[in-house]
């Protein structure tokens, strides 16, 4: 069970169950509250009962025309609640307010490539590559995972309004594209 | 000159500055003032300089003159707000931006950047007079909204009287009626709205609002405005449309629990705390009681592993009809319980789910233990090791005082490490990066070691909790519970730097500094080093305090700019965020331990002493929030026990406000003895605002008297050598306040001097104060007319403080641990340093003479010369402990307390003697560089 509420500032004083788990970037306040002060519609927490964080979902709304689209900067959910189903209810929150309240075309999200769990997660809701981001992150430097962990794959889903499909292509994997072409 | 070639020149400045060259942005603008040196800009932009430039006298010159022009210029309004603001100068700002408004009414830019000056100074009254204006002049409907906010967070002031508070909202509600668009044009007008009436109690008219079609349309997409409309429905007594609205909202599969509690609530709407409920009552209850299982029943199969929500929703409601007396069938709980565990037991958080259940007594609690006890312990699948671990947890959860005995408990940790090393094998093949499905086992060890430590009082259990956490730790480099634990044992075992080793490698940044560095910064004093010159902790508190500047910096331009995108539900909440930052208990606890820190590294002189207590008179009038994260420490101690966090306290005291208050009072009134500065010259050198005022009664009081305050419970968070610490330092300084007082050069004499030395640096005189012509006073030794205080004897508490920390130090010695002797070590220096603080005065036999304090100096030679005893024993006896940890004999304790894990082949002896060599370097390292530092220390300050 888990309530979802909107994210509030004084969540960054209680996420640290969250944040101390190496997939998750602790930033600095510029960077939450300028999330918070434009699509605050867009974050969300999951707490317990007792008030304890479980996970956080930060997005926001940006694009031309027919790239109006939702986009997701983090997903997360501290490891004790992993396999709940949390990061799911996550997603389909954003995908709902990105549809009823942005109009968007379509969600797209960065992840990893060398982060195989969320990859095939995000297929399974129904996301697909649209293409490689060459060095779009820095380096974890702790795997070995070479190129796949500093390139992202841009993945896709398209909403209602996007009828005909058009935000996302098949193979998308072999699109490759660089770090300074995309916002 | 052109406009166009002016712009060309000053645009190197701007590039100066942006990228933080600031001295060549001062050469620069020196050339430009050459040429015009009348130009606004120009000097406004050399003011930037200066202040980036830490100069802030000179800017303050400049930053003036600008003023004076009363300046329009938006580039010149721009560089002065960095500028006042790089000053704390929000009240000139705000007055700037007026004036310049006033001059241009039409200027709707000039009015926004007005309003916003307000908006960064609180001053939500004059905030809202702007946004009024503003809406007339420009018939802007954002205007009103940002009026009404305004009186909102007037309303929420906490100095505001209720009467006002509803007059307030009242007034919002006009301003809301009279807007020619509706609110629901937009959610967070709309929320803004909701807001209002729900403060009136307006519910029917917030009815109509929800219940219409866009209302409902919101509230289904935005979580802000659905949780107002929550809240409205309960006040208004709606539980039952509330409870059928959630009902309907669980059935389109939404699993917010926030709906399954508000069915719950709904089901036992029936009992009210007022009365007893009736016969109907309860078969109301009893019928809504089996709608709710049904409905939770069929979520439950529908969701099936899914989601956990109907299956807990279920066991909650059972819970409930116990409690309400309205349960059927006596065996449901733990039948429920049961298959709570068979359905979820392999998912971490199964035992928190569980815990609020697992209360039961006599024959059910038998069976829960027995069903527990059934759960396999051998695993084959991550799953089944879960399984195993959460019936481990709730076991240990429930144990009776009766369990916990040394054998009980040292079978549980053989036990839990036996499962830890078979859990190992199910994660041989993750990789790194990846936490271990077993870590809980070696958490769930680690616990019972610091219990069996607090029950034995024997520090072989910590030996054997940290060689083992830090061997889960090769195998889980990510687990970051392990670690947590590991640094609070390494404190405990006075091996601070392996603490600080662990802290680190958490990679804690920014906000985490305000919630996390409790971990190394409490009472970190006492394992500094920066008596010899190492400053490592210093500097952690330093790094620890830059997230305070990043507030101070950055979270006001996001209120702002949340004014501007219009996310009114965002404004409290991002105020309430600067503030609960601004005065963090944690912010100032280490600005207590960096003084602590800085007055044994630094020569103590008058320059440290006034600018500390400036800080610290800051500080005192703060109302502070408690943003440390004590959460964070896994903990799995039987529910009887403390929990790991008290258990793992340094001293095993729990420091806060009232610690805090103590040693501000403390240092406040030492530095405030030692200081020239009184009130009058401090008012006169202080550049920037001073703090709003505060409503806590207790702060309103005279400095004076609110120093001397002592409350029993603040003093309870002290140990009982800081409360040693605490009498002696106040008996001093009531010993030797009335001489102070005397010595003291006159206020007119201490402004004289601090205006020369300005007019030296800055060649300008210091504004506002005059210089006096001189006269026999000048140099603070003139004969005074009146005689000296009548000369008293010391107190006893100051005459005592070094022989009785003597004998403390000689008597406990082998009683105390590492670490309690470290406190008592630095104790003693601390109050030598005191000492030392409140005699500076009457150093200067000049001094001494003009004012006939010859006799009270003398008793002063007593006194020291018990210090310096004391501290020279104290130095020995750490340098002879620090040198018992090269012989063998002493590491083979360590391998003797762990032998049952070097028997255990994949840890091996090796790998336990690394550690135990690493403990007992990072305790010699620091009991020789204390033992040293207070030799040294005693030297400096010993003549
Ligand atoms: C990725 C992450 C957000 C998933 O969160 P979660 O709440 O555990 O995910 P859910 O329970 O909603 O899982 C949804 C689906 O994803 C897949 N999935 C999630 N975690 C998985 C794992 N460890 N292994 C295999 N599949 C997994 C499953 O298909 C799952 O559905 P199922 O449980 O019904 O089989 C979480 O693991 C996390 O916070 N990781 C660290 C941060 C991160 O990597 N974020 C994503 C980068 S953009």
């Amino acid at each position: 069970m888990s309530i979802v509420r909107p994210f509030s500032a004084s969540d960054l004083f209680r996420f640290n169950n969250i944040n101390l788990d190496i997939w998750t970037e602790t930033y600095g306040i510029a960077f939450y509250f300028t999330y918070l002060s434009r699509w605050p519609d867009l974050c969300a927490v999951q707490e317990d009962p007792n008030g304890r964080l479980m996970g956080y979902v930060i997005g926001k709304a940006e694009g031309q025309g027919l790239e109006w689209h939702g986009h997701v900067t983090a997903l997360t959910v501290a490891p004790e609640y992993r396999r709940l189903g949390l990061a799911r209810k996550m997603m389909d929150f954003l995908e709902l307010v990105s549809d009823d309240i942005y109009k968007a075309f379509f969600v797209d999200l960065y992840v990893r490539c060398a982060n195989n769990i969320a990859i095939e997660m995000y297929e399974r809701m129904g996301y697909s590559v649209y293409r490689r981001v060459k060095e779009y992150y820095g380096t974890l430097g702790v795997g070995k995972g070479g190129r796949d962990e500093e390139d992202a794959f841009d993945m896709r889903k398209p909403l209602s309004r996007d009828k005909d499909k058009r935000s996302i292509r098949e193979n998308g994997r072999d699109f490759i594209v660089n770090a300074q072409s995309v916002s | 000159m052109s406009a166009a070639a002016l712009d060309r020149q000053i645009r190197p400045i701007y590039d100066a500055l942006d990228t933080g060259s600031n001295k060549s942005a001062i050469v620069a603008c020196n050339k430009l003032l050459k040429k015009y040196p009348k130009n606004d800009l120009i000097k406004a932009l050399k003011a930037l300089a200066l202040v980036r430039s830490q100069k802030v006298e000179e800017s303050l010159v400049l930053c003036d003159e600008v003023l004076e022009s009363k300046p329009t210029n938006d580039g010149v309004l721009t560089a002065m707000m960095h500028v006042l603001r790089g000053l704390g100068r929000q009240k000139d700002m705000v007055a700037m931006f007026e004036d310049a408004f006033k001059q241009q009414p039409n200027n709707e830019e000039l009015g926004t950047q007005t309003f916003f000056a307000n908006v960064r100074a609180t001053n939500w009254k004059a905030a809202q007079q702007i946004a009024t204006k503003m809406h007339k002049q420009f018939q802007e409907s954002r205007y009103l909204y940002w009026t009404v906010i305004c009186v909102i967070l007037q309303a929420k002031e906490p100095g505001t009287s209720s009467d006002m508070r509803s007059l307030l909202f009242r007034l919002a509600h006009r301003l809301l009626e009279s807007s020619a668009t509706p609110s629901y044009l937009s959610s967070e007008r709309f929320c803004l709205h909701l807001t209002v009436l729900r403060e009136l109690g307006m519910y029917e008219e917030a009815e109509k609002l929800l219940d219409g079609e866009i209302g409902k349309i919101i509230c289904s997409a935005s979580l802000v405005c659905n949780q107002i409309r929550r809240d409205i429905w309960k006040l208004q007594g709606r539980a039952l449309d509330e409870g059928k609205l959630a009902e309907s909202k669980i059935l389109e599969k939404n699993r917010n629990w926030l709906e399954f509690l508000v069915v719950l609530d709904a089901t036992f709407s029936y009992f009210t705390l007022e009365n007893d409920p009736t016969d109907e009552d309860r078969t109301d209850c009893l019928d809504a009681v089996k709608k709710a299982e049904k409905l939770f029943s069929e979520v439950a199969e529908e969701d099936g592993f899914r989601d956990r929500s109907g299956h807990l929703a279920l066991l909650e409601l059972e819970n409930r009809a116990r409690k309400y007396a309205v349960s059927c069938d006596s065996n449901r709980l733990l039948a429920l319980m049961q298959q709570y565990f068979g359905n979820f037991g392999d998912k971490a958080c199964c035992y928190e789910d569980l815990k609020p259940y697992v209360a039961l007594s006599g024959e059910e609690f038998e069976k829960w233990s027995v069903f527990l006890a059934s759960v396999p312990t051998t695993f084959t699948t991550t799953e089944e090791l879960r399984r195993l671990i959460n019936a481990l947890k709730l076991t240990r959860y429930t144990l009776s005082t009766s369990d916990i005995t040394i054998e009980a408990e040292s079978e549980r940790a053989a036990l839990y490490t036996k499962y830890y090393l078979a859990g190992l094998k199910l994660g041989l093949n993750l990789p790194s990066s990846e936490l271990q499905p077993a870590d809980d086992l070696a958490i769930l060890t680690g616990n019972s070691y610091v219990l069996l430590w607090k029950i034995s009082n024997n520090e072989i259990y910590l030996f054997r909790a940290i060689s083992l956490l830090e061997f889960a730790l090769i195998k889980s480099p990510q687990s970051f519970q392990s670690r947590l634990i590991l640094i609070r044992l390494y404190r405990l075992l006075g091996a601070p730097s392996m603490a600080l080793e662990h802290y680190r490698a958490l990679r804690i940044k920014q906000i985490q500094h305000d919630t996390l560095s409790h971990l190394v910064l409490t009472r970190a004093s006492t394992f500094s080093l920066s008596s010899t010159g190492d400053l490592t902790l210093a500097s952690e508190c330093l790094e620890a305090t830059q997230i305070y500047l990043s507030n101070s910096q950055e979270t006001g331009d996001y209120i702002v700019r949340a004014f501007t995108t219009e996310k009114y539900s965002q404004i409290p909440e991002f105020i309430y965020f600067e503030e609960q930052l601004e005065n963090s208990l944690q912010r100032d606890m280490v600005k207590i331990e960096h003084l602590r820190m800085r007055l044994t590294h630094e020569l103590i002189s008058s320059d440290i002493i006034d600018m500390e207590l400036i800080e610290l008179k800051f500080i005192f009038d703060r109302t502070h929030h408690d943003n440390r994260d004590f959460q964070i420490l896994p903990d799995y101690q039987p529910q009887g026990v403390e929990t790991l966090n008290d258990q793992t306290l340094l001293f095993q005291k729990s420091s806060g406000n009232g610690w805090l208050a103590t040693f501000l009072r403390l240092y406040i009134r030492i530095l405030q003895q030692a200081s020239d500065l009184d009130d009058a010259v401090e008012e006169k050198l202080l550049i920037g605002d001073r703090p709003k005022q505060n409503a806590d009664p207790e702060k309103q009081l005279p400095l004076k008297d609110r120093l001397l305050i002592r409350h029993e419970v603040e003093l309870a968070e002290l140990t009982a050598d800081e409360l040693l610490l605490v009498d002696f330092a106040h008996a001093l300084a009531d010993w030797l306040e009335s001489f102070h007082n005397y010595t003291r050069p006159p206020p007119h004499v201490v402004l004289a001097e601090a205006a020369r030395q300005t007019e030296l640096k800055t060649g300008h005189p210091l504004k506002g104060v005059e210089i006096p012509p001189a006269d026999g006073f000048s140099n603070g030794n003139g004969k005074k007319n009146e005689e000296p205080p009548p000369i008293r004897e010391p107190p006893e508490l100051v005459v005592k403080y070094f022989s009785t920390m003597k004998s403390r130090l000689s008597e406990a010695l082998d009683e105390l641990s590492i670490a309690e002797l470290l406190h008592l070590a630095t104790l003693a220096q601390e109050a030598f340093l005191i000492f030392t603080i409140e005699t500076l005065r009457f150093k200067p036999a000049s001094v001494v003479k003009v004012n006939k304090l010859g006799s009270l100096v003398a008793n002063f030679k007593n006194i020291k010369a018990d210090a310096l005893a004391l501290l020279k024993e104290a130095s020995a006896i750490l340098l002879e402990i620090s040198e018992r940890f090269d012989v063998s004999g002493s590491r083979k304790a360590f391998m003797d307390a762990c032998s049952q894990l070097t028997e255990i082949e994949e840890i091996g002896y090796e790998f336990v003697s690394s550690i135990g060599k690493k403990m007992y370097d990072s305790r010699k390292k620091v009991l020789e560089g204390v033992g040293k530092g207070i030799t040294k220390l005693s030297t400096t300050y010993s003549a």
